[in-house]
């Protein structure tokens, strides 16, 4: 693996994981950053039990919001979310729906199949589908969600048994676990146990950001591609979640979601269900200076809208970073003793182990591009943003289609380290958007083309037959 | 810091649309983002940014140039300083003339561009001289290519081959007799220049000056490239800050020692020699490692280097020049682009490969 870069960035979580008072109601976000569960299945004041079907994504493979608790149904209350009144937070009363049948429904029934991806395109992976591999990894390098460590909380039996299933699911796909190649007791714990497990191949990777992500494991490990071939990707909590489903049958609704960033006074984890209401996680809990809460992590997450008051079915993390408010005199002549940069710019770099308190800024002016190369030192695709940031600028995007920008993965490194503060991953990420929309409008056309040449031609054969006919 | 604040915030309607200044904005823009760090917001993911910027980059070149501008004023007075203002004010006004028809920033870049440009000059070169060069290498260097980050060649070294062909008597035949002793020159304000021989130039005729006063830098050249142990300092600290591509230098100072060893019949002592005579390490460290200029991708640069050292030793030694640094760098620009072409397809070729 090639480039990455770990932002020495301080408030990271620490490990263990607490319990937060249980809530008086649940905000359930009606979209999540992919899954948007436009297709809601309960009426105004019904009452559901917990596990219950609330509603689900008409677009991907109806992967359904679960009912975190049992409780009231208030569908108006708050725009774009489902309300649960009235909680019962009884554990027990588990949803009958997802006992029987085959093995992709009972998971899609029990929110387990949300945390299944293509690993190459970051999509939901389709139930009805065959991997050609499976990748699971227990590393989430970003600051600061969650990762292995705080997700596994101890449960590796839970581990092991989750990975027996998931092999099970495509027992003639290899399975690939992803662990940390660090010395560390629990990584040492954590390859014990995959080893254990029939068939899965362990893969030891650097702790070094973003060489957990799956579309750099899929090209890392070699692993096919093509338009019929997909490879699974499935986080750590993602397992145990199957686990969950198909040991026991139980719906799979509490996360481990990290809270954390340098404006976070007790950066930490949590354990909670979705809908929690995000105010009652920041109340108390947040430097008082003026901040912004990121959904996801601090290089790829976005703003926490004002309008979401719960906590969404895929948060891994809620991290908060001060917004800038002070300007320093001649900053960019100081030595920088409390300052730490890509390269060795600053004096703080002398301090190996020292973080910083990053803000929310650019801490520089939009510049051209100087030509640096920082940005392709550090992406982990191999790919080089100052190239493709010339070909877009000049707007030739057959041209960064040559140069690859289909492999950015958009961990956002490049962006990070540019000293002329150029969005690059936003440019990238774009230019992917776009070529990737083309392509599949190309194949659509050329698909409509080949059924009207093929009608056609059966409507020519028709004829030819008819003619012979009356001949 | 409010103090400055205030200040700025006192003036900023002059520069205004409808102000008296508003032509001039870009120098108000410049002034206040050099004074005072931006307050900008992320916009997008990453929501948090390196520290380092351009301005910080270009400073740490500007930091690295100060044991060379140290020894020029020490070796050949304080009139060296007057030159870096005159560059300065002359190139300046380019600059800002060309933001202010951009309606875009004043770019740092041109702090370096500005203060390198009378090193590589002999210390003795007129004033006016000084403000046509700089003004020229600035004007067709940089702008006429689009300004920072679009230039084929580095600005200094087209405005230093255009004052070498239009006043060639002045830029090779005049040079200053350095200044020794604890205080050197410093308290002088210009040399004396006489129509002496640079140590390339006697050597050509069979002189070879000794090798301390080389590396020390007790010798006639350009201002703020006769000595070696400055320019090494300051080159030792653009490495280690990571700001120079050690690559560019480590190919050019190879290719160039591999070559004029080839060259001097196996000779290690004309080969060191050679090292520290006339712009070869300047322009290692501080010309050819301009990342503009350079080729972007890594075995580019290493390609580079070897294309700058190669040329360097040969215009050197077989050609009537007594010194190639600067056209072997200006010929390095030109295959810049079809390195990075050459390059950038391999690794594309690579891309594929790994699927």
């Amino acid at each position: 693996m090639r480039g990455g870069y770990n932002v020495p960035v301080a408030g990271a979580p620490l490990p263990e994981i607490r319990e937060l008072p249980a809530p008086d109601r649940l905000y359930l976000p009606l979209a999540s950053r992919r899954l948007d569960f436009g297709d809601v299945r309960v009426e105004e004041g019904q009452r559901v039990a917990r596990g219950e079907v609330l509603a689900v994504d008409p677009e991907h493979f109806s992967i359904p919001l679960l009912a975190p608790y049992g409780g009231i149904v208030r569908l108006s209350e708050v725009e774009g979310h489902i309300v649960l009144d009235e909680l019962d937070t009884t554990a027990g009363d588990r949803a009958a729906a997802g006992s029987t049948g085959a093995v992709a429904e009972r998971l899609l029934a029990l929110g387990a199949w949300q945390y299944l991806s293509d690993a190459r395109t970051g999509d939901a992976a389709d139930p009805a589908g065959r991997p050609s591999a499976t990748i699971v990894s227990t590393l989430r390098l970003e600051p600061f969600l969650a990762g292995g460590e705080a997700q596994l909380d101890g449960a590796l039996e839970r581990l092991a048994r989750g990975l027996e299933h998931v092999r099970g699911m495509a027992p003639e796909a290899p399975l690939y676990v992803v662990v940390p190649n660090a010395d560390a007791p629990l990584a040492a714990e954590l390859r014990k146990a995959v080893s254990a497990c029939s068939g899965a191949h362990v893969v030891s990777v650097p702790m070094r950001f973003p060489f957990d992500d799956p579309a750099l494991l899929a090209r890392y490990l070699k692993l096919p591609a093509g338009p019929d071939t997909t490879v699974w990707a499935i986080p750590v909590e993602g397992v145990l979640a199957v686990e969950a489903a198909l040991t026991d049958g139980r719906p799979c609704t509490e996360r481990i979601v990290s809270f954390a960033g340098p404006a976070v006074t007790e950066p930490t984890h949590f354990r909670l269900v979705p809908g929690h209401p995000v105010a009652d996680i920041l109340a108390e809990r947040l430097c008082r200076e003026p901040a912004r809460v990121i959904n996801g992590g601090l290089l790829t997450g976005v703003v926490l809208s004002p309008e979401q008051r719960g906590v969404d079915s895929e948060c891994t993390g809620l991290t908060v970073v001060g917004e800038p408010t002070r300007q320093t005199l001649l900053a960019f002549a100081r030595p920088g003793i409390s300052r730490r940069s890509y390269n060795r710019s600053f004096v703080g770099t002398l301090r190996t182990d020292m973080s910083m308190r990053y803000r929310a800024g650019l801490s520089g002016e939009v510049r051209p591009c100087i030509a640096c190369g920082q940005c392709a030192d550090v992406c982990p695709a191999g790919i080089l943003p100052q190239v493709i940031h010339r070909h877009l600028y000049a707007d030739r995007l057959e041209e960064a289609q040559r140069t690859r920008v289909d492999l950015c993965v958009g961990c956002g490194l490049c962006s990070f380290v540019c000293p002329s503060k150029i969005d690059l991953r936003t440019e990238l990420l774009d230019a992917k958007r776009v070529l990737r929309e083309e392509e599949e409008a190309l194949r659509a056309e050329a698909e409509a083309e080949a059924a009207r040449a093929a009608e056609a031609k059966a409507a020519e054969a028709e004829e030819t037959q008819a003619g012979e006919v009356t001949v | 810091m409010k103090i400055v604040r205030d200040l700025l915030d006192r003036v900023e309607p002059l520069f205004r649309e409808g102000g008296r200044f508003r032509l001039f904005r870009p120098i108000y823009a410049a002034g206040a983002a050099i004074l005072l760090s931006p307050l900008d917001r992320t916009r997008a993911a990453p929501h948090v940014r390196d520290p380092l910027d351009v301005k910080r980059y270009m400073s740490l070149v500007i930091i690295a140039l100060l044991p060379c501008m140290a020894a020029s004023v020490y070796f050949f007075g304080l009139r060296v300083l007057a030159m870096v203002l005159v560059s300065y004010a002359a190139g300046g006004a380019v600059e800002v003339l060309f933001a202010i028809v951009r309606k875009d920033d004043v770019n740092e870049g041109f702090l370096v561009t500005g203060l390198l440009f009378p090193l590589v000059l002999p210390p003795s070169t007129p004033f006016w001289m000084v403000a046509v060069g700089v003004v020229f290498g600035v004007l067709v260097g940089k702008e006429l290519f689009g300004g920072t980050g679009r230039n084929l060649f580095n600005p200094a070294l087209v405005g230093r081959v255009f004052l070498a062909l239009a006043y060639p008597r002045a830029m090779s035949s005049s040079w200053g007799i350095p200044g020794s002793g604890l205080f050197g020159h410093v308290t002088q304000f210009s040399v004396d220049a006489v129509s002496g021989a640079t140590p390339l130039a006697a050597a050509k005729s069979g002189g070879l000056v000794p090798l301390w006063d080389l590396f020390f830098g007790s010798v006639s050249g350009s201002a703020g490239e006769t000595s070696a142990a400055a320019v090494l300092l300051g080159g030792a600290f653009l490495l280690l800050v990571g700001v120079a591509s050690w690559r560019t230098v480590a190919a050019t100072l190879g290719a160039f020692a591999v070559m004029t060893f080839a060259l001097h019949g196996g000779s290690p002592m004309m080969t060191l020699w050679h090292l520290l005579a006339g712009g070869i390490l300047f322009g290692a460290f501080f010309m050819a490692t301009d990342p503009v200029s350079s080729p972007l991708t890594k075995a580019g640069r290493w390609s580079y280097g070897i294309i700058i050292g190669v040329a360097a030793a040969l215009i050197r030694n077989l050609t009537g020049y007594v010194e190639g640094v600067m056209f072997a760098i200006l010929l390095g620009n030109v295959f810049a682009p079809i390195l990075d072409e050459i390059f950038v397809t391999a690794r594309v070729r690579r891309l594929r490969e790994e699927g």
